[in-house]
């Protein structure tokens, strides 16, 4: 199934009369850009723990677990530099949906059954942040994100 | 380039990244079973610690609230600064620190353990099927 492209949004039209909010959309995707980049970058320097940090969710059995460890960091990176570089901007934003949308339900079921666990969202590099925190970050990004889609021109 | 495509060829590029992470990286896991910690005890092997033990529970406060190992303490990320200095109040040096959690497929007490020695805790190791082999075990 392929979605044609859209014409320009009455919020990318609005966008695209106001340098401010060009600067300030431009400044929002970088900023989603460096925290996939960070997330991906302390991920992929010990895979294993990560690996470790996904099994506290008790979702996957280990051989899911231990792909996803490998892969989610992976594709964070690929989204992270797709943004940054503003190409394939729909493709990635796509992606951040999807993935914000995944970990928040990820988040949510860890609160839900009342696990005490560490989020796990930047590997190791920030420890002891638990699981509404990021479950209310995620969903600030997730507004994000949809007004970076909404705001979109053709690309 | 519609959004489908350029996220199929994105995620095409991230398959191959995840590919060459798993076949070269020093840090990958293990893909078919989780790795065995030198720290991980069995029930069996603490028994000779007996009256020189400190359970540990990384599991959440209101399981600990519901059922507990005897005399274990409460200690996870969540309420860790709160509950840490509560866990020194109770522990002695030269004392053996096993951390447990709810099962095996919990990795929750490997990591307190691994918390606890970064702290200056030693002789802290993680309990294998956590509660739930406790839990067994103490059945007639």
């Amino acid at each position: 199934m392929e979605a044609a492209e859209p014409p320009m949004s009455t919020v990318a039209q609005s966008i695209a009369g106001r340098p401010i909010l060009r600067v300030a959309r431009l400044l929002l995707r970088v900023a989603i850009a460096a925290l996939f980049l960070f997330a991906a970058i302390t991920k992929l320097v010990d895979p294993n723990s990560f690996a470790e940090q996904i099994a506290n969710y008790q979702l996957t059995p280990w051989p899911a677990t231990a792909v996803l460890s490998v892969f989610l960091p992976a594709l964070e990176l690929c989204v992270g530099i797709s943004l940054l570089l503003g190409r394939w901007e729909s493709g990635a934003l796509v992606w951040v949906a999807i993935l914000l949308t995944i970990f928040s339900g990820a988040l949510l079921s860890a609160i839900v059954r009342g696990l005490s666990i560490d989020c796990g969202c930047f590997g190791r590099s920030i420890e002891n942040t638990g699981t509404l925190w990021p479950l209310i970050r995620n969903l600030v990004l997730l507004v994000v994100t949809g007004f970076l889609w909404f705001s979109r021109g053709k690309k | 380039m519609t959004a489908l495509r350029q996220a199929g060829l994105i995620l095409l590029i991230a398959v191959g990244l995840a590919g060459v992470t798993a076949a070269v990286h020093p840090k990958r896991p293990p893909f078919f079973a989780p790795p065995r910690d030198p720290n991980e005890v069995t029930l069996a092997q603490t028994k000779p610690w007996a009256g020189n033990i400190l359970w540990v529970d990384a599991r959440s406060e209101s399981e600990f609230a519901t059922e507990h190992i005897p005399d274990a303490v409460c200690l996870n990320f969540e309420n860790w600064n709160e509950q840490f200095p509560k866990f020194l109040d109770r522990y002695n040096p030269g004392q053996r620190v096993v951390v447990y959690c709810s099962a095996t497929s919990c990795q929750l007490s490997r990591e307190i353990a691994a918390k606890l020695k970064g702290s200056g805790v030693d002789d802290a190791y993680f309990l294998e099927g956590g509660w739930e082999a406790w839990k067994q075990q103490s059945r007639p």
